[in-house]
C-alpha cells in the first residue's frame, strides 16, 4: 500500500470511524458487562476504571511533553496531578462550583507552579532533577495532611465529592441505549436490557465529557508539537546546544514546556476528581510519579498515541492483576501481596530491554512494512524499490534515547535515512499520535 | 604461520581490510598495515583522515570490522582490557590522565595488568627519568601542565612493560621546545627498550625523523606507504605535511 | 539549651543513617555517575533479611547482619550483571528507568514476603541511655550509630585507597576509557560497586530502623532514598566523607526544623529535605566536597 494513495485513505478513515464507533459504543458495553470471566479470575469492567485511565492519558501526555519531546527527566508530575485534583475538589464541594469551571483556577495555577518548578530546572538538570522532582512527588501527601490545609483537603481521611458530574436533561442516553439492545443478535448479549438507571446515566455522561477533554488535550498537544515552539521544544532534545546556536531561546522553552506540562497535570487532576469522585493524599505520590513513567515507557518515548496505551495499562494492569486469585504455581499470599506493582516494575525493566521505543514504535515498525511513503515527484514504483517505509527520524531520536547503545543508535537506522526525511516533506507528522 | 603457539608467531601488529565506523558515519574503508619487531612506524594524515579511528579501532574502542592481530593473536571479538594484556599500550589523544587520581595511583594503573614485584622501582625510575613528576607524585594528575601530563600518560604506558606502544597525537597542545624533546624521548625509549611504536602525528617532520616506516592516510584509505626517508622526499607529502 | 541538646541528639543519630546510605549512593555514583533510585529499596530488602536471619531463623544480631550484607551484595552483583550492564553507561535515561522498575519490583517483593505491618527490630546497640540531662539524653543506638558510620567509612577509605581493587575502582570512576587501556576490568569493577553499595546500604538500613523509635516496614525506603540523596547532593555525590557532613546536616536540619518551628508538622520533615537538595543544587550544584557534576539524561 502506498501511502496517500486512494487505498490508503480509505482504509485511514474506516480506522477513524471504527475507532469514533468504539468510542461512543464503549461505555453502554462496559456498564453492561462489569466483568470478565477467564480461568477462576474475575475481571472488572468498570466504567471508572476507563474514566480513571481517561485522566492518566493526559497525565502521561504531558510527562510525555517534557520527557518524551523536551528530554527534561522528571519525576514529579504527580504532584501536579495532585494539585489539580485537590483544588477541583475543594471548589466543587466547598465553594458549589462545576468541575469545568474549577479548570479556570487548575490549569493556570498548575501552570504557574510548573514554571516556577522549571525556572530551578534550567539549573538543575539530568539526574538531579530527577531526584529534585521525585522529591517533590515525596512531599506532596504530607502538604496535603498539613493541619492548616487539612479543612480543605480533609486531610489523611482525603476528600469525597458526593455529587458526580451529572448529565444534563434532555440527552437522549437512555434512548441510545435502548435502540443499542434493540439491535437483533448482538443487542441483548452486549448491551442487556437497555435500562440506564440515573448513576448510570452521570457516569456515560461524565465519560463523554472526559473523552472530550482527553480529545481536546491530545489535539492541542499535537498541535503544539508541529508549530514552531514545538520544533524548538524537540530541538531542546535533540541538541540543547544547537537548538541555542540556532536562534531557540532555551530558557523560556523549557520553562514554557514544564508549564505546560503541569497544566496537562493539572487537567489530568481535575478529570480525576470526576472520574473516581475521592481524592486521597497518598494517591498522588512517589509511586503515581513511578506509574507515570511506566506508562510513559510503555506507550512509547515521544509519541502521543504511546500516552492513551500507557494511561490505560497503569490503571487496568494494577487493577486486573489484584483480581487475580488463582494462579497455577503461585501462592496465594504472593497474590494477595502488592503483585500489581511488581508487575508494573518487570513491565519497566523488560520493556527497556526488549521494546525501548514502547509499544507504538513497535506497532509503527509494523505497518511501516505494509505503507510505503511517496515522496514527493518520486513514483510510487520507485518508491517500493527503495525499500520499506521507515519510521520518522524525528521519532527515532526519541527512541535512541531509550537504546541500549547511544552511540550506535543511528547506525540501524542508516539505510531509512532518507525515507525519513521524506516523511516530513510529506506531511506525515513526525510525532502524530493516529 | 602455522604453529598455534600465541605469541612471537606473528608480527607486533599486523592489520588488513580494517573498517570502522562511529554510528553511520564510516571513517575507515579497509585499510592494511604491519608494524615489525622494534619498528617505529607513523601514520601521517589531514584531520578527519581516521589517523585516531586507526588506534582505536586496534583496541576495539570503535566498532570496526577486518582483521587485527597482535603476535599473530587476533583481537576479533576481545575487549578492550583483553588487548592491553597481550602488550599493547595506547596514550590516547589528550593523553587520558586519571585527572582527578594523584600521579602515583596513575603509575600504578599503568602496571595494573603487571604481577611482579618490580612496580614501585620501576615508577621510581620514571621519576629519575622526569623529576618533576617525581616532586608532585602526590598530587592530582590534572593539576600538571600540558608537557608533564604527556611525560605521565608516555611513561604511564610504559610502565605496563608493553612490548607495542600506540601514541595518539603526542605533540598536542605542547610547546615546539616540548615536543622536541618528547620526540627524543620517545627515540631514546626506542633505542634503550626496542618497544614496538605505532604513532600518529600531525607532526610529519618530527615524527619522520624518529621513524623508520609510515604511511600517509587519505579518507580513511592508505595513500602512500613507504620508509621515512621515501616519506621525506617524496613529493605530495612534502607539500602537504611537510610544509616546504 | 537541653532542648537544643536534645534536638542535636537526634540529628546526629538520624543524620548518621542517611551519610550511611548517601555512601551507597556515592559508591555507585562513583563508579557509574548514575544515581541509583533504588539503592533505598536495596537498604530496605537488606534490614528485612537480616530481620529475617535475626528473628526468624534466630542467629545472633550481628551475623545475621553479615549474612545479609553478603546476601544483598550478590544480589546486586546479578542486577549489575543482567540489567545494568548490556546499557550503553554514558545513556543515563534507560539506566534510570531500569533502577526505577526495580524500585517498584523491589518493593513489592518485600511486601509480598513480609507485609506492610510495621515489626520491631532486635536492637543492634545495648538499650538505655550514655547520660541524661533533663530531656536531652544521648542514646546508646545515637553513639553507636555514629560510630559505626565513621568506623565504616574509615574501612571504606581503606579499601580504596590502598587496595587494587579499590585503584581500579577510583580508576574506573576517573577516566573509564583509560581505565580500560590501562587492563582495568571494567565490568567486574562496576559489579563490585554495586555490590560494595548494596553491602554498605544493608549496614545502613539495619542501623535506621534498629532505632528502637522505629519500626521496620517497606514503605521506609522511599523516604529514606530521599534523606540519603538530599545527604549524598549536598556532600558533592563524589565525596564519601561529604556525604557524612551531608548526612549530619540534612539529620540536624530535620531535627532542627521541626524542633523550634512548632508550626512545622512533623511530616514536613522530608520537605526539608527536598528543600535543601534544591538549595545546595542551585547555588552550588557540586555540593561541599564534590568534583563533577552530573548533566547528561
Amino acid at each position: 500500500m502506498v501511502q496517500a494513495s486512494r487505498q490508503h485513505r480509505i482504509y485511514q478513515t474506516l480506522g477513524w470511524l471504527l475507532l469514533a464507533l468504539v468510542v461512543l459504543l464503549l461505555p453502554f458495553w462496559v456498564i453492561s458487562t462489569q466483568s470478565i470471566q477467564i480461568g477462576g479470575n474475575t475481571f472488572t469492567l468498570s466504567l471508572g476504571n476507563v474514566m480513571h485511565s481517561l485522566s492518566y492519558v493526559v497525565a502521561v501526555l504531558g510527562l510525555g511533553l517534557l520527557v518524551g519531546f523536551n528530554g527534561q527527566l522528571s519525576l514529579g508530575n504527580s504532584f501536579f496531578i495532585g494539585v489539580g485534583a485537590y483544588i477541583s475538589a475543594t471548589l466543587v464541594v466547598d465553594n458549589g462550583w462545576g468541575f469545568l469551571r474549577s479548570l479556570i483556577v487548575v490549569l493556570p495555577v498548575t501552570f504557574a507552579l510548573g514554571v516556577l518548578f522549571g525556572i530551578p530546572a534550567l539549573r538543575i538538570r539530568g539526574l538531579y532533577l530527577a531526584l529534585v522532582t521525585l522529591g517533590l512527588a515525596a512531599v506532596f501527601p504530607a502538604i496535603v495532611r498539613l493541619e492548616g490545609l487539612s479543612e480543605r483537603t480533609g486531610g489523611a481521611n482525603g476528600k469525597r465529592i458526593p455529587d458526580g458530574f451529572a448529565a444534563p436533561e434532555g440527552v437522549p442516553l437512555q434512548e441510545f441505549r435502548q435502540g443499542l439492545s434493540n439491535i437483533p443478535g448482538i443487542g441483548e448479549q452486549f448491551f442487556a436490557d437497555g435500562r440506564l438507571g440515573t448513576r448510570a446515566a452521570d457516569e456515560v455522561w461524565t465519560y463523554f465529557v472526559l473523552i472530550l477533554l482527553t480529545a481536546i488535550a491530545i489535539w492541542m498537544v499535537k498541535n503544539l508539537i508541529h508549530s514552531r515552539p514545538g520544533r524548538a521544544i524537540i530541538a531542546v532534545r535533540d541538541n540543547e546546544t544547537g537548538a541555542a546556536v540556532n536562534g531557540v531561546n532555551l530558557p523560556m522553552t523549557k520553562t514554557l514546556t514544564f508549564g505546560y506540562s503541569a497544566a496537562l497535570g493539572g487537567l489530568a487532576g481535575t478529570m480525576y476528581a470526576m472520574a473516581i469522585g475521592f481524592v486521597a493524599p497518598d494517591v498522588f505520590g512517589v509511586n503515581l510519579a513511578i506509574f507515570l513513567i511506566v506508562g510513559l515507557v510503555v506507550g512509547g518515548l515521544g509519541t502521543l498515541s504511546g500516552a492513551v496505551i500507557g494511561g490505560f495499562v497503569i490503571v487496568f494492569v494494577p487493577v486486573w492483576t489484584s483480581q487475580v486469585k488463582e494462579l497455577p504455581g503461585v501462592s496465594e499470599r504472593v497474590l494477595s501481596g502488592p503483585t500489581a506493582t511488581a508487575v508494573l516494575g518487570i513491565l519497566l525493566i523488560v520493556l527497556t530491554f526488549v521494546m525501548p521505543g514502547g509499544i507504538v514504535y513497535g506497532l509503527r515498525r509494523l505497518r511501516a512494512r505494509l505503507i510505503t511513503i511517496v515522496p514527493r515527484g518520486m513514483s510510487p514504483a520507485a518508491a517500493a524499490a527503495a525499500g520499506p517505509a521507515a519510521v520518522p527520524v524525528d521519532e527515532a531520536a526519541a527512541v535512541a534515547m531509550m537504546d541500549r547503545h547511544s552511540g550506535h543508535a543511528s547506525s540501524d537506522l542508516q539505510p531509512e535515512t532518507e525515507t525519513g526525511s521524506v516523511s516530513v516533506t510529506t506531511k506525515q507528522g513526525s510525532a502524530d499520535g493516529n | 604461520m602455522t604453529a598455534p603457539t600465541k605469541t612471537k608467531t606473528g608480527a607486533p601488529l599486523e592489520v588488513s581490510a580494517l573498517h570502522a565506523a562511529y554510528g553511520p558515519v564510516q571513517v575507515l574503508h579497509g585499510i592494511e598495515f604491519r608494524v615489525d619487531e622494534g619498528e617505529a612506524v607513523v601514520i601521517l594524515g589531514a584531520n578527519g583522515s581516521g589517523k585516531t579511528t586507526t588506534l582505536r579501532a586496534i583496541c576495539r574502542m570503535v566498532s570496526t570490522s577486518g582483521s587485527v592481530s597482535v603476535y599473530g593473536t587476533s583481537l576479533a571479538g576481545k575487549k578492550t582490557e583483553a588487548v592491553t594484556k597481550l602488550g599493547v599500550a595506547h596514550v590516547p589523544q589528550g593523553r587520558g590522565t586519571f585527572a582527578d587520581l594523584s600521579v602515583d595511583d596513575n603509575m600504578r594503573l599503568g602496571a595494573f595488568v603487571r604481577r611482579d614485584k618490580d612496580v614501585q622501582k620501576d615508577i621510581d625510575g620514571w621519576y629519575e627519568v622526569f623529576p618533576i613528576l617525581g616532586s608532585r607524585r602526590a598530587q592530582p594528575a590534572g593539576q600538571l601542565s600540558g608537557g608533564e601530563q604527556q611525560m605521565l600518560a608516555i611513561s604511564r604506558a610504559l610502565m605496563g612493560n608493553p612490548r607495542v606502544l600506540l601514541l595518539d597525537e603526542p605533540s598536542l597542545g605542547l610547546a615546539p621546545l616540548i615536543v622536541k624533546d618528547l620526540f627524543e624521548r620517545l627515540k631514546q625509549v626506542k633505542l634503550d627498550r626496542g618497544t614496538t611504536m605505532l604513532v600518529v602525528e600531525q607532526n610529519a617532520n618530527l615524527a619522520l625523523a624518529m621513524a623508520d616506516r609510515g604511511y600517509v592516510l587519505e579518507a580513511g584509505l592508505i595513500a602512500i606507504s613507504g620508509t621515512a626517508e621515501d616519506l621525506r622526499t617524496n613529493e605530495a607529502v612534502r607539500r602537504a605535511y611537510l610544509g616546504y | 539549651m537541653e532542648l537544643l541538646l536534645a534536638r542535636l541528639f537526634d540529628g546526629v543519630s538520624s543524620g548518621a543513617t542517611y551519610a550511611v546510605i548517601a555512601v551507597a549512593l556515592v559508591l555507585i555514583y562513583k563508579a557509574t555517575t548514575l544515581i541509583n533510585f533504588a539503592q533505598g529499596e536495596l537498604c530496605m530488602i537488606g534490614s528485612f533479611i537480616a530481620y529475617a536471619f535475626a528473628v526468624d531463623v534466630g542467629l545472633p544480631v550481628i551475623p545475621a547482619v553479615i549474612l545479609a550484607m553478603v546476601m544483598t551484595a550478590l544480589l546486586a552483583a546479578g542486577i549489575e550483571r543482567t540489567l545494568i550492564r548490556p546499557f550503553d553507561p554514558s545513556n543515563h535515561l534507560p539506566l534510570v528507568i531500569i533502577t526505577l522498575g526495580l524500585l517498584l519490583l523491589i518493593n513489592s517483593v518485600a511486601g509480598m514476603i513480609w507485609g506492610y505491618d510495621p515489626r520491631r527490630f532486635p536492637g543492634v546497640f545495648p538499650d538505655g541511655t550514655v547520660f541524661e540531662w533533663g530531656v536531652a539524653r544521648l542514646r546508646w543506638y545515637t553513639v553507636g550509630t555514629l560510630i559505626t558510620t565513621i568506623v565504616l567509612l574509615v574501612l571504606l577509605s581503606l579499601l580504596l585507597n590502598r587496595t587494587k581493587v579499590g585503584l581500579a575502582f577510583r580508576a574506573v570512576s576517573s577516566n573509564l576509557e583509560s581505565a580500560a587501556l590501562s587492563g582495568v576490568p571494567i565490568g567486574r569493577t562496576l559489579q563490585f560497586g554495586w555490590a560494595l553499595a548494596a553491602a554498605v546500604g544493608t549496614i545502613a538500613g539495619v542501623l535506621f530502623v534498629s532505632d528502637p523509635f522505629r519500626q521496620i516496614e517497606p514503605t521506609f525506603a522511599a523516604r529514606v532514598l530521599i534523606f540519603a540523596s538530599a545527604a549524598a547532593v549536598l556532600g558533592g555525590l563524589d565525596s564519601l566523607w561529604g556525604a557524612l557532613v551531608g548526612g549530619l546536616v540534612i539529620g540536624m536540619v530535620e531535627s532542627m526544623l521541626i524542633g523550634y518551628l512548632t508550626f512545622i508538622p512533623s511530616q514536613m520533615g522530608l520537605a526539608s529535605a527536598v528543600g535543601v537538595l534544591i538549595i545546595v543544587l542551585l547555588i552550588r550544584p557540586n555540593g561541599l566536597f564534590g568534583s563533577r557534576r552530573v548533566e547528561r539524561v
